[in-house]
């Protein structure tokens, strides 16, 4: 083995290859993607597409998830190895280390010629602006957290529903008892979706200093206090992940959990007109945060294929052929077009996401954000939540981590 | 009165070590024959109301796992033959014959297994591109028996280090040559060993996931990956994760049901006594 | 007798060709990155520092926990691993009716990839939805359900059940292999001397076993040592770090935390640290 051709990432990486304008053969496009579930095939959508578009043959790979790190390490390594396929599904997280490396071609030019442009909003183009201006990703679906409530519990208790922070611990404490909780907080890798729209939305700033103001510490510390003073979250909380809070709600131990409508059919079937949801609560200066749950595709710079490969991504993102998408992939249409006649999960699901979009926010473009969102979030809250560390030492870790 | 005594001195003791060793795996036998809507209900029930093979059926109609199941067969076989071929010679000349640096040798086996896998993995993934063999049942065989050298030539080493060497001996004398004396003498006797390691080894490659995923993927898909693959995002699908963890134990505990006998006869009292 | 002296070589060159290109080329550029500054996603500013990543871990806490984490991980994983295994091919090796299917059916917990055992254990562990809260409640062992893998203790019984699980059938197969080939003369010898069953177990299955048990225990602490798919699968190293093991957080820190020189210093670390346990090893059983 040549030690160099590790070492010489850099030359791999900086020599762009040329891009062939028009292809005469056949040409192969790889494309790597992830679906939730194992019986969709994405194999419908690959016939259409090379019907009408002769001489080009899409390969599709399905990359394990894994929690997203197996498809971040197979993704990462094949860049460096320059073995890169020509487009692949992408996400927010991992957007500025791609940048970074290179590694992903800006689409301006072909976002601006395409026809399909004008069905995806301006709102979803803004979101998917990069931080240095320029488009490297083509929206394929998204999802916008909101959160789920047992309604029939709270009007069994009298209470309004928890539209903003009082609210939501008011029903949180009356839920709670009997062998069930109130809120099913996921303390595992992923949770920090429920920190941002209690700390974020409670006035913390994802800015220099922004973590550590009296406001942002005093809502990081009511959002550990739900564990371990007012206990109106199970004490399971630390370590439970996506799987544990879902089945939780569905089994009726817990009352309120925060999702999005990729579970929507799931727990309607489970819970039928008891559960319902609506956007997350908003903190004591009236404002909401909620997590834009992104997907995309993007075009690798080093594939040889790049025009087959817009041709592919870019049919994906257009009209019917991207509600087709989504009914395989259990997420939101990212056209206009269809989503006018969106019909897949329950209307107040529907209605839930989009009364939501307009707190919706991502995490800053940093390339902490990855790291961010595995490891340290997880790591850090739950000991916060286990009382090993203090959670205003939680929110200094955080500022440490972004901000230095 | 002997037979009470054979119960509880042995036939309980071994029910409750194989109780350990099955429950959970029971559990999610019976898992998978529940519908999927059983998974999350409180209080837990014990017992299914109804049975179904739903969740079979879908994995092996609707998912690519019976073909995945061949992949991981292929690779698995190939790295028991492979693996063997190249730590029996290895094992053989550890144990029988003495040369400058032996000892070092045996111990830069080991140190195969002491540097973690997952920061091999890039430099692995760059050589096998650069050799074209990404994504082959090569890459994992190759990968597999490599990776666990370290047991086969260990453990070998020391079950022909248990065959007395007057044998070879004897042998020798008899005029076979080197060849004929590791194929006709040591083979035979080292036969509970080569059972053993033969069992680590498909083992070791049956449940391999690192590899499996980086290395191949596409043309060569292994039941591990398969089997990640049905935890996705958002969804965890339970029912076949359950089907399937019940099924991918089956070859090799079917495998160790028909190699058992040889790990039983290798070794004769006569040929012991010379 | 005599060997021609170029036969040994011959016999141990496929074995070390196939560990020189796969294990120890790759193992060098690893070691090479770990005196960089290497980040994942800046392939072209790399520059040489020398031994700092090393410097540095003398200071990172989390470097020192992990690795007592790792000594409890790797002494009580294999130990009960080999306790276990001992007693069940001991039992196995005894004549009794289901023999053969007992010695079959141990091996499934073996035979079942990382990722479904770190399911089920968790599933079973699970505090709302698990069995095992389920059954000790029911069976009054337990007052109250136990939030299992959000403890810190618990969590580390917890993964170290499911390693203890997993692998005991290993030393059982390779324990009840080593039995077999104890000759039974030596057995009828014993019982000529006069021994009992339990002089016979000191004084023929122990020596006769000795061999065997030194290589498989030595083979699987350096095995369990690395291993970081379950603990990866059950808890993600916490809660908190408090089952994050040394393999684990270098793996976390190089391609999560895309410090990859530092990931790869670690690494280095932990393999030196177990080459110092087996020299050890080989120095003592040389004498």
């Amino acid at each position: 083995m040549n030690r160099r051709d590790l070492l010489a990432w850099a030359t791999a990486l900086a020599a762009a290859p040329l891009a062939r304008p028009h292809a005469q053969t056949p040409v192969t496009v790889r494309w790597w993607y992830h679906f939730d579930d194992p019986s969709a095939s994405p194999a419908e959508l690959v016939r259409a597409f090379e019907a009408s578009n002769p001489g080009i043959h899409v390969q599709a790979e399905n990359i394990p998830w894994g929690g997203g790190s197996d498809y971040d390490t197979r993704m990462y390594s094949a860049i460096i190895a320059n073995d890169a396929p020509d487009c692949a599904m992408v996400k927010f997280n991992n957007m500025p280390r791609l940048m970074e490396m290179d590694a992903i071609e800006p689409l301006d030019g072909r976002i601006a010629a395409w026809p399909g442009r004008a069905d995806i909003s301006d709102y979803l183009w803004a979101l998917h602006r990069a931080s240095d201006g320029h488009r490297y990703y083509l929206p394929v679906q998204y999802v916008v957290l909101y959160l789920y409530v047992r309604q029939d519990w709270v009007q069994k208790a009298g209470l309004p529903m928890p539209t903003d922070f009082d609210k939501f611990l008011a029903a949180a404490k009356a839920m709670t008892g009997d062998d069930r909780w109130g809120f099913g907080l996921r303390g595992g890798a992923g949770g920090h979706d429920f920190w941002c729209s209690f700390v974020l939305g409670g006035g913390a700033k994802m800015v220099k200093g922004g973590l550590v103001t009296p406001e942002a510490l005093a809502a990081n510390k009511w959002f550990i206090d739900l564990f371990r003073v007012q206990h109106v979250e199970p004490p399971s909380a630390p370590s439970d992940g996506f799987l544990q809070i879902i089945s939780n709600l569905k089994a009726g131990r817990t009352g309120m959990t925060i999702h999005h409508i990729g579970s929507a059919n799931e727990i309607s079937a489970a819970l039928g007109d008891a559960i319902t949801a609506m956007p997350v609560p908003r903190g004591p200066q009236g404002k909401g945060w909620t997590s834009f749950g992104d997907g995309s595709n993007a075009i690798f710079a080093q594939g040889r294929n790049k025009d087959a490969a817009w041709a592919w991504i870019s049919y994906l993102s257009t009209g019917e052929t991207n509600v087709a998408f989504n009914k395989l992939s259990g997420q939101v249409t990212v056209t206009s077009s269809g989503a006018r006649n969106w019909s897949f999960q329950p209307k107040r699901f529907i209605d839930a996401t989009v009364a939501s979009l307009p707190i919706a926010a991502t995490l800053p473009p940093s390339p902490q954000t990855a790291d961010f969102t595995r490891t340290v979030w997880p790591q850090t809250t739950q000991k916060a939540l286990l009382g090993q560390i203090s959670p205003d030492d939680m929110m200094r870790t955080f500022e440490t981590l972004y901000f230095g | 009165m002997r037979r009470l005594r054979r119960i509880l001195g042995t036939d309980l003791p071994v029910a409750a070590i194989l109780a350990f060793a099955l429950l959970p795996w029971l559990w999610m036998v019976l898992s998978s024959l529940r519908p999927e809507s059983d998974y999350a209900r409180y209080p837990v029930r014990l017992l299914p109301d109804t049975l179904t093979l739903a969740n079979h059926i879908e994995l092996l109609a609707r998912t690519s796992f019976a073909q995945n199941m061949r992949d991981s067969l292929i690779v698995a076989a190939g790295a028991v033959s492979t693996g063997l071929l190249l730590s029996l010679p290895a094992a053989y000349a550890f144990s029988r014959l003495r040369f400058p640096g032996r000892r070092a040798l045996r111990v830069q086996f080991l140190v195969v297994n002491m540097f973690p896998v997952v920061m091999l993995i890039l430099p692995l993934f760059v050589l096998l591109r650069d050799f074209r063999l990404l994504d082959t049942y090569f890459a994992l065989i190759i990968g597999h028996a490599t990776f666990t050298l370290p047991f086969a030539i260990w453990l070998l080493t020391s079950y022909i280090d248990g065959i007395p060497a007057e044998l070879d001996e004897a042998a020798m004398i008899d005029g076979a040559t080197r060849l004929q004396l590791m194929i006709r003498v040591v083979l035979p006797l080292a036969a509970p060993g080569l059972v053993a390691v033969g069992i680590y080894l498909f083992i070791a490659s049956w449940n391999e996931y690192l590899f499996a995923l980086m290395l191949a993927g596409r043309n060569v898909r292994t039941v591990t990956v398969a089997l990640q693959s049905f935890i996705g995002e958002n969804q965890v699908h339970w029912g076949l994760l359950t089907a399937g963890g019940t099924l991918v134990a089956l070859p090799a505990v079917v495998l160790f049901l028909f190699a058992q006998k040889r790990l039983v006869g290798g070794l004769t009292g006569g040929a012991v006594k010379g | 007798m005599r060997a021609p002296a170029a036969l040994p070589w011959l016999l141990l060159a496929p074995a070390l060709l196939a560990t020189v290109v796969l294990v120890f080329a790759p193992a060098a550029d690893t070691l090479w990155l770990s005196l960089h500054n290497v980040v994942l996603f800046r392939p072209r500013v790399r520059p040489f520092v020398g031994l700092a990543n090393y410097a540095a871990m003398l200071e990172d806490a989390e470097f020192w926990a992990g690795l007592g984490r790792s000594l409890l991980w790797v002494v009580a994983g294999v130990g009960l691993q080999f306790l276990l295994g001992f007693a069940a091919a001991l039992l196995l090796n005894r004549q009794f009716g289901w023999r053969t299917l007992a010695r079959a059916l141990i091996i499934v917990p073996w035979a079942l990839p990382s990722v479904i055992i770190g399911l089920v254990w968790t599933w079973m562990l699970d505090f709302n939805l698990g069995l095992i809260n389920e059954i000790g409640l029911r069976l009054g062992l337990l007052a109250v359900p136990v939030p299992w893998l959000s403890q810190p203790a618990t969590a580390m019984a917890a993964v170290i059940l499911a390693i203890v699980w997993q692998g005991f059938p290993f030393f059982a197969v390779t324990l009840l292999a080593g039995l077999q080939a104890i000759p039974p003369e030596h057995y009828e010898a014993a019982a000529i001397d006069g021994a009992g069953r339990v002089a016979a177990f000191r004084h023929v299955t122990l020596p006769g076993l000795a061999p065997v048990i030194a290589t498989a225990l030595l083979l699987r602490m350096i095995w369990v040592a690395n291993s970081l798919d379950l603990i990866l699968v059950m808890t993600g190293g916490g809660p908190g770090t408090s089952t994050q093991t040394l393999p684990l957080y270098a793996f976390l820190r190089a391609w999560s935390g895309a410090d990859y020189g530092y990931g790869s210093a670690l690494a280095v670390v932990l393999t030196l640290l177990l080459l110092g346990v087996v020299v050890a090893y080989a120095v003592r059983s040389a004498r």
